[in-house]
């Protein structure tokens, strides 16, 4: 499974990744106003929150092992 | 109780002229035609995602294949006709693509998308290198979704994100609305609309990572309320990868060696070829089974792949910051698996995409179903102008994009043009969306059961194996299709922990069909053409197969036909 590291004390709050995510890998929690990593297993690491992040507070280190199917 | 506070009670209930399911570069495009068309018209765009961050336009290659001023229509399609789509276009509808397709780089530019253009503001563009085809490439920024989605809310289109839109809804035969859920609270939500607009994909199977969005939920939404479906055997496009990262390597297929050190390349497509085919995924099939793998590249001859590099990741050519850092990024955490030392021979293995999209549709993108429209990847090969090919890149890179427009824009008027015959928005029966509701929650109501990832991974056991889907024999098909059937069979079984992976159920439930779908029709064509190989058919039959296979379903049986394609009004002849 992919990791996807959110430094939350650099995080201002701006919900782009919650957005930027095609996957719906991250989620926006109400009570704490921060994104939260909910489905990992979704995360297909294309990066896109990582890159769009204003605050460089994401990081996206992929697992390839994540891909398991088989051409044979 | 009222009709309006029934449906209420099923949920959130609202009403438009027109709803897009879908918020890509499809559904954008629909979206932005119809208010410019008709501004009172009330159009909602509905979006599993974000829309303007959704679908699969800015995570590729931004590359639009389009008539260069060198370029003749009439060359395009004679050359489409012999060497893409064999035979199995719709011409017509090709005739129109040719002939119009450039008008999309004129409203991507006018809406805002960033187009590289050279200094007297004539389109920038490159040929494909060492083959000679009759169109070029031009190209424009990864940021176009978000672009188009601040141009669609200008005009004032209503936007429901991170909903996900399941069934449709209908009265007797027309399409009358869609029913859905909120995947943040998990609130069903029904629309009713004057007309509905699919533009929510091609069936990808969750394999390869940045086609994933593709889960066919609107291809199985169609079948269920009765469309028919055109040329769902081509589903099974194939991109060879690097085997350690999953990446794809442009042009690897022409430059394959087997554990003997023989160009395989060389005997398994032969001659110049305008761009991939299945035979690159065959040819690395039949040397594994002759004990001939691991199959290689050489990369310092593979040209392309080197001028991938320079037209995605840097600004020789084009200057696009957001596509140069989205491929840098890529490419760069793809190496850090990449084997030491390998990097000048790494191993390839066919990566299965898939790219179904047989969604039935006319020249107005008017699926079977009245009031029900089929626009971008969903109805690629269901629109027939593309013949024997998947969906995007097909056997043209830089296709899916100016497919995406040119079919929005036809499918938005002519789905403006249905809604201004109806007065009011139609009602809905409340019955038939409590029955739906019923079943889309189902997975919801237990904790025990099948989980929808591990339905997902047997249907990709069923569909991956290059044995199965692109080097097919009526024997191993059959294998395929009964591994598809028992994971039909246990559907019923799914169960969801929150309205994510509901979402997800539901598109278990969309591969399932997709790929019953796809092994049905690919029995029934009993040759090879384009891109659909047969190891028992080898050859192209002419006399027999000029038709397409169309599937539809029958009081709950897939039911298969053929459409013999009309060749007499056809000005290209076999
Ligand atoms: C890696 C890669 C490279 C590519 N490179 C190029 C290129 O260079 N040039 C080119 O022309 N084409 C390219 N393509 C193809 C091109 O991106 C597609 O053809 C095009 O984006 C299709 O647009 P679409 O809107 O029809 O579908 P999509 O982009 O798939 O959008 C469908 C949308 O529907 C949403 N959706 C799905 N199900 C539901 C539901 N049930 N309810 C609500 N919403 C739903 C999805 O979230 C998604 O946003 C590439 C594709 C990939 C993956
Ligand atoms: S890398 Fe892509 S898929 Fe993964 S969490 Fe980020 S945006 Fe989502
Ligand atoms: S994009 Fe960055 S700053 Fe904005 S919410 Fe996400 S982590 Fe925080």
């Amino acid at each position: 499974m992919n990791t996807i590291n959110i430094n939350l004390d650099a995080c201002d709050g701006c919900m782009t990744c919650v957005k930027a995510c095609f996957a719906n890998v991250l989620r926006w929690e109400k009570p704490a106003m921060s994104p939260v990593v909910a489905y990992a297993e979704d995360c297909v690491h294309c990066n896109v929150c990582e890159l769009s992040c204003p605050r460089g507070c994401i990081e996206v280190i992929p697992d390839f092992a994540y891909m398991r199917w088989s051409a044979l | 109780m009222n009709a309006m506070a029934e449906l209420a009670s099923l949920g959130e209930s609202i009403s438009t002229d027109i709803c897009i399911m879908g918020g890509g570069i499809a559904g954008l495009t629909a979206a932005i035609t119809l208010k410019e068309k008709s501004p009172h018209l009330d159009v909602l765009i509905v979006e599993k995602a974000t829309t303007g961050w959704a679908g699969k336009a800015d995570r590729g290659g931004g590359i639009l294949a389009f008539l260069t001023p060198d370029d003749i229509p009439d060359d395009f399609i004679r050359f489409h006709v012999h060497n893409i789509g064999c035979f199995l276009e719709d011409q017509e509808l090709l005739s129109e693509y040719a002939h119009t397709c450039n008008s999309v780089l004129d409203y991507l530019d006018a809406w805002g998308a960033k187009l590289a253009k050279e200094r007297d503001g004539s389109w920038k563009y490159i040929k494909t290198p060492g083959v000679d085809v009759p169109w070029g490439m031009a190209s424009v920024e990864l940021d176009m979704c978000r672009c188009l989605r601040k141009h669609a809310r200008k005009l004032e289109c209503r936007f429901l994100d991170r909903t996900t839109m399941v069934d449709l809804l209908k009265e007797d035969d027309r399409v009358v609305g869609t029913i859905g859920f909120s995947i943040e609270d998990g609130g069903c939500c029904v629309v009713r609309s004057k007309a509905t607009i699919l533009a929510n994909g091609s069936q990808n199977y969750r394999v390869l990572p940045m086609w994933s969005p593709g889960r066919g939920d609107g291809i199985a939404a169609a079948y269920r309320a009765g469309a028919q479906m055109r040329n769902a055997e081509f589903g099974s496009f194939v991109n060879m990868v690097h085997a350690a990262s999953r990446e794809v390597i442009f042009g690897a297929e022409d430059h394959m060696y087997n554990a003997s050190g023989e160009d395989i390349s060389a005997r398994y497509r032969p001659g110049v070829q305008p761009d991939i085919c299945a035979m690159s995924a065959i040819g690395w099939y039949k040397e594994y089974l002759n004990s001939n793998g691991p199959v290689r590249i050489k990369s310092d001859e593979n040209v392309l792949q080197a001028g991938a590099e320079v037209l995605f990741a840097s600004d020789l050519v084009w200057d696009r910051p957001a596509a140069i850092a989205f491929w840098s990024r890529l490419w760069e955490k793809g190496k850090s698996v990449e084997v030491e030392g390998a990097a000048n021979m790494p191993e390839v293995i066919p990566g299965f995409v898939g790219e179904q999209s047989p969604v039935k549709v006319d020249h107005g993108m008017a699926t079977t179903l009245p009031g029900l429209y089929a626009v971008g990847d969903v109805s690629y090969s269901g629109s027939a102008w593309t013949g024997a090919v998947p969906s995007p890149p097909g056997r043209i890179r830089g296709t899916g994009l100016m497919n995406a427009v040119w079919s929005a824009r036809r499918g938005a008027m002519a789905a403006a043009a249905y809604a201004a015959g109806l007065v009011e928005i139609p009602g809905v029966d409340h019955a038939q969306a409590a029955e739906l509701k019923e079943r889309i929650f189902a997975p919801l109501r237990g904790d025990r059961g099948v989980s929808a990832l591990d339905l997902v991974r047997a249907i990709q056991d069923a569909i991956t194996p290059v044995r199965y889907s692109n080097w097919k024999s009526e024997e191993r098909m059959r294998e395929a299709l009964g591994k598809v059937l028992e994971v039909k069979g246990r559907l019923a079984d799914l169960t969801a922990a929150d309205p994510h992976d509901l979402s997800r159920c539901n598109e278990a439930v969309s591969m399932a069909l997709c790929a019953e779908m796809f092994y049905r029709a690919s029995l029934e064509r009993k040759e090879s053409r384009g891109w659909f190989v047969r190891e028992d058919y080898p050859e192209t039959d002419n006399a027999n197969w000029l038709k397409w296979i169309v599937l539809e379903d029958k009081d709950g049986e897939m039911s298969v036909s053929t459409e013999d394609i009309p060749m007499a009004r056809y000005p290209i002849k076999v």
